[in-house]
């Protein structure tokens, strides 16, 4: 793999340096911000409008293959048809290598793309820094969602991306699938939410019961092995990924705090699962198992919502329901929400026990502007129109992302407000934006999988039997994640 | 050295000036001789390679040490130096400047010839007569000249490239823009200092060999086992036969791993007919699944490289002297003995390089659990996995942290290990030794 590495870099090099491939230069572009010495970067958006040019656009696979991307590049060709300026797809996988790719011209020149990987690219300088409080949108987005996207460099903060939407766990079930007494039997709060809903005690519990009914049929599912997933778990008791607001690799916090509390409300959840929860089954089946009503809920991302509803959609269509009678049923009982809450004791079998809000780890996806392109006021100029709130609203309604903009959020509403209130409360754990957070899953992915795999070994060979075993275990993983960072550096 | 100097000294006294004039301006002395257009060719050359040296070919030499001076950032837009790329160009510089010696050289060997011929009172060869004697005496310069000048830019430049890179720091945060630096020795160094995880080293290794060597021996036999078997009169549909394994070896190796994966996971059809029938389901490559893990691992790569071998097999046994055979059933032999002292002495002497390769091939198997069980650091092992092999190891370490420098290293280290292992089988072999004994 890394031979091939080697001899791609070696042929790209070759033939741009011999004059075979496109030239990427952007020397003359900040020529000017040298001479100006004003914040280094920004001055290449300058406000004029680069004439009679393509840009190309790194957007994601589902905005594509539903359709989004072409309303939305049609939208912005029209809009600034007057300049000739035409945005085409990038039309490049979507896990592109801006920094070995774009110094020899082959980037694109707007990527939409997660937080941590635009971030990443921003510490080399891969990307611009953006002129963001002159955007429109910039009141309009959360504090905490601009902070994901912010550098410092020689001792000045820039911000390199605009967010768009937020992304983070969010709890799936299926309203038809609750017991039929519910809600005198499973809303003792008597709001009408169901407790599953609410408490993970009461998710447990469901769970268990109505695995003991049926034996086919699940509660809660989730493939637990999934870092990103299972995480929150441990935020939720205390613990973060990295010390100094996520940026300081050498305190590694996933054992901070009571985390080992996390991790036993994980082993609990698993223990009325079936073996499946160990591996990726579940993830992939997750779908069409909800759909079919074997499993009652699962946690997965907002974008992902419109897969559950057309799968949802096709069983009640296989139940002999009409297209309109299964779309509607569908509406009706496929329920996303926040994540419940958790047990301040991390017992899911406590009584009236007292509750803690359940953090997860989250993503900020959004938009950037490649340093090597050649024409960055138009990628501005796209960005603007891209984030502006009916965009944004059609992208919400298109793909069921939870927008950044407090406006479009609000117009959204449901989830997408509620996931919103729960960045501006604290509740999102961003993904560090560092390089070394590339370490993090492995170690962790073990971790939560021997966790998962604790619950199905014998009683004597079980390694996690209490809490202090659950700590024993999450320092081993900090350590295992510490030495892959600094083993070689 | 004392003698060349004397040589050249010897040389320059006895050649003519057309020769001496060659020696300052390639195709001089032939343009003097009466070969005009030969000289005039000679001349261009050396001016189309002058023209490279001093436009940028020099600048590249010095890139090639300095590994540049100017770190690029994109905001200021100072370009700057892309040390990757100066270490590449400067390899081409290199290999530039060697054609230039060749070039020379031909050129006053050429220069050299003509003075002798006249000296001996011979006529200077037409263009038709020294071409056509090119072609008979010297017709592999002729054929192979484009192609060893395609395989220095597109092989050889990349593997001296990654060889390299060993002795720089380039990887880790040190990529480009940031400044890559020479290091000599200091990654190599750096491994030494790996001793310290010495008990994960030699159980991987132990783990490695036996890898290698089973997988080897089991898709070996496998293959050859199938072809023998289909060689069989009595086999119907041969061709059908024959053509059912080539379709696991047409598709790509780690499609074939997936597939396996899926099929032994928790959820996958194997572990859904044990549950189906009232069984546990069994964790097949779970992170407690040691040695069921490592056999299915053997059965997979079996699997996906049986075909090749059975192929191989195939042609190399059509070769067989049936005589023998006959000969060996009349004085006795069974089917095992004439297994044991024919068949298989003749495919080991025919296919001991390729097995050798198999070999090598096994011991640095990187995508095998990878595919079918990465993702896993265990328990008494650093960074690594029950079922990891060294180089699986090494990438964990290394690549995946982007350390380039390391990994090249490695690289070195594990070609001489496998190289010399390999060499020593192959000189002590039939193959090698007893080249005409099937002949």
């Amino acid at each position: 793999m890394k031979k091939i590495r080697v001899v791609m870099i070696a042929v790209l090099a070759f033939t741009q340096l011999t004059g075979c491939g496109a030239a990427g230069g952007n020397a003359q572009q900040a020529e000017s911000s040298q001479a100006t010495g004003t914040a280094a970067g920004s001055s290449v958006f300058d406000g004029e409008l680069e004439e009679n040019v393509t840009i190309y656009v790194l957007e994601n696979d589902t905005a594509i293959s539903k359709g989004y991307f072409d309303e939305l590049i049609e939208a912005f060709n029209e809009a600034y048809a007057e300049y000739g300026i035409t945005a085409v797809d990038a039309n490049m996988d979507q896990y592109l290598d801006l920094a070995n790719d774009g110094p020899y011209g082959y980037g694109p020149d707007v990527l939409y793309q997660a937080n941590d990987v635009i971030m990443q690219y921003a510490e080399d300088k891969h990307i611009y820094p953006l002129p963001a409080e002159q955007l429109e949108c910039y009141e309009l987005i959360d504090e905490s969602a601009w902070d994901a996207y912010r550098i410092e460099v020689d001792g000045s903060e820039y911000i390199c991306g605009v967010p768009v939407n937020v992304q983070a766990p969010m709890l799936y079930y299926r309203a038809d699938l609750l017991p039929e007494d519910w809600e005198s039997a499973w809303d003792e709060n008597g709001n009408q939410v169901p407790d599953m809903a609410e408490s993970w005690n009461a998710m447990y519990a469901w769970s268990l019961q109505r695995h003991e009914e049926d034996s086919t049929k699940y509660g809660y599912m989730k493939s637990l092995y999934d870092t990103y997933f299972s995480s929150g778990f441990l935020f939720s008791y205390g613990a973060y990924v990295f010390g100094e607001n996520n940026t300081d690799p050498s305190h590694i916090g996933l054992a901070a705090g009571e985390a080992e509390k996390g991790a036993w409300v994980l082993s609990q959840l698993a223990s009325a699962m079936s073996e499946e929860c160990i591996d990726d089954t579940i993830t992939a089946n997750a779908y069409s198992k909800l759909a079919d009503g074997t499993y009652f809920a699962t946690i997965s991302t907002p974008d992902v919502y419109s897969t559950f509803f057309d799968e949802l959609v096709m069983a009640y269509e296989g139940e002999g329901m009409s297209e309109e009678e299964a779309k509607a049923a569908a509406e009706e009982n496929l329920v996303m929400t926040t994540l419940p809450m958790l047990p301040e004791s991390g017992d899911l079998t406590e009584e009236n026990p007292t509750l803690i809000e359940s953090k997860t780890m989250g993503g900020i996806n959004g938009y950037a502007v490649s340093a090597y392109t050649e024409y960055p006021n138009d990628c501005l100029a796209f960005i603007e129109f891209a984030t502006s709130y009916e965009m944004v609203v059609k992208r919400s309604e298109m793909l069921g992302i939870a927008p950044a903009r407090q406006d479009a959020a609000e117009t959204a509403g449901g989830t997408s407000e509620l996931l919103y209130q729960s960045l501006a409360d604290g509740n999102i754990v961003l993904m560090p934006s560092i390089k070394e957070v590339a370490q993090l899953w492995t170690p962790a992915e073990t971790f939560f999988t021997d966790v998962a795999k604790d619950v199905f070994r014998s009683e004597s060979e079980r390694k996690y039997k209490d809490l202090e075993d659950f700590r024993a275990g999450l320092e081993n993983m900090v350590q295992q994640i510490h030495d892959a960072i600094f083993t070689l550096q | 050295m004392k003698d060349i100097f004397q040589r050249m000294k010897d040389g320059w006294k006895t050649s003519s000036k057309q020769v001496k004039l060659s020696m300052f301006i390639m195709g001089a002395g032939q343009f003097c001789y009466g070969k005009r257009a030969k000289g005039i060719l000679f001349f261009l050359l050396e001016l189309c390679i002058l023209y490279y040296f001093f436009s940028r070919g020099f600048r590249d030499i010095a890139g090639f040490f300095t590994l540049g001076t100017t770190e690029a950032d994109a905001w200021l837009g100072i370009e700057g130096d892309n040390s990757v790329i100066m270490l590449l160009m400067g390899i081409f510089a290199w290999i530039v400047l060697a054609v230039f010696i060749t070039l020379y050289r031909l050129n006053i060997r050429d220069a050299l010839r003509m003075q002798r011929r006249l000296e001996q009172g011979k006529q200077l060869e037409s263009y038709r007569k020294e071409l056509s004697r090119f072609l008979d005496k010297k017709f592999y310069v002729a054929a192979l000249t484009l192609p060893v000048l395609g395989v220095l830019v597109f092989n050889v430049l990349p593997v001296v490239f990654m060889i390299l890179i060993a002795f720089t720091n380039y990887g880790g945060d040190i990529v480009p823009p940031r400044l890559v630096d020479w290091v000599g020795l200091a990654n190599f160094r750096k491994l030494l200092a790996l001793s310290q995880f010495a008990p994960t080293f030699f159980r991987i290794l132990g783990w490695n060999i036996l890898w290698a060597v089973l997988s080897t021996a089991l898709n070996y036999f496998a293959g050859l086992g199938l072809a023998l078997l289909l060689e069989k009169d009595c086999v119907k549909g041969k061709a059908f036969f024959r053509a059912f394994p080539v379709l696991a070896y047409a598709i790509p190796g780690f499609i074939t791993l997936l597939a396996f994966k899926f099929m032994f996971s928790y959820g996958g059809p194997i572990n859904q007919l044990i549950v189906g029938n009232g069984g546990m389901a069994i964790g097949f490559l779970d992170l407690d699944a040691k040695w069921t893990a490592r056999l299915i691992g053997l059965l997979v790569n079996c699997w996906i490289s049986t075909p090749s071998i059975m192929l191989l097999a195939t042609g190399i046994l059509a070769n067989r002297d049936k005589s023998l055979y006959e000969a060996a059933e009349i004085d006795g032999a069974g089917r095992w003995k004439q297994f044991s002292k024919l068949t298989l002495p003749f495919m080991l002497f025919s296919t001991l390089p390729v097995l050798i390769s198999q070999f090598i091939g096994n011991f640095n198997n990187f995508g095998i659990f990878y595919f079918l069980r990465g993702g896993l650091y265990l328990d008494g092992y650093f960074l690594a996995s029950d079922t990891d092999l060294l180089i699986n190891w090494l990438y964990n370490l290394s690549i995946d942290n982007n350390y380039y420098c390391i990994g090249a290293a490695i690289s070195i280290v594990i070609f001489i290990i496998t190289s010399i292992l390999s060499l020593a089988v192959y000189v002590k072999s039939p193959s090698y030794r007893e080249e005409d004994t099937f002949q």
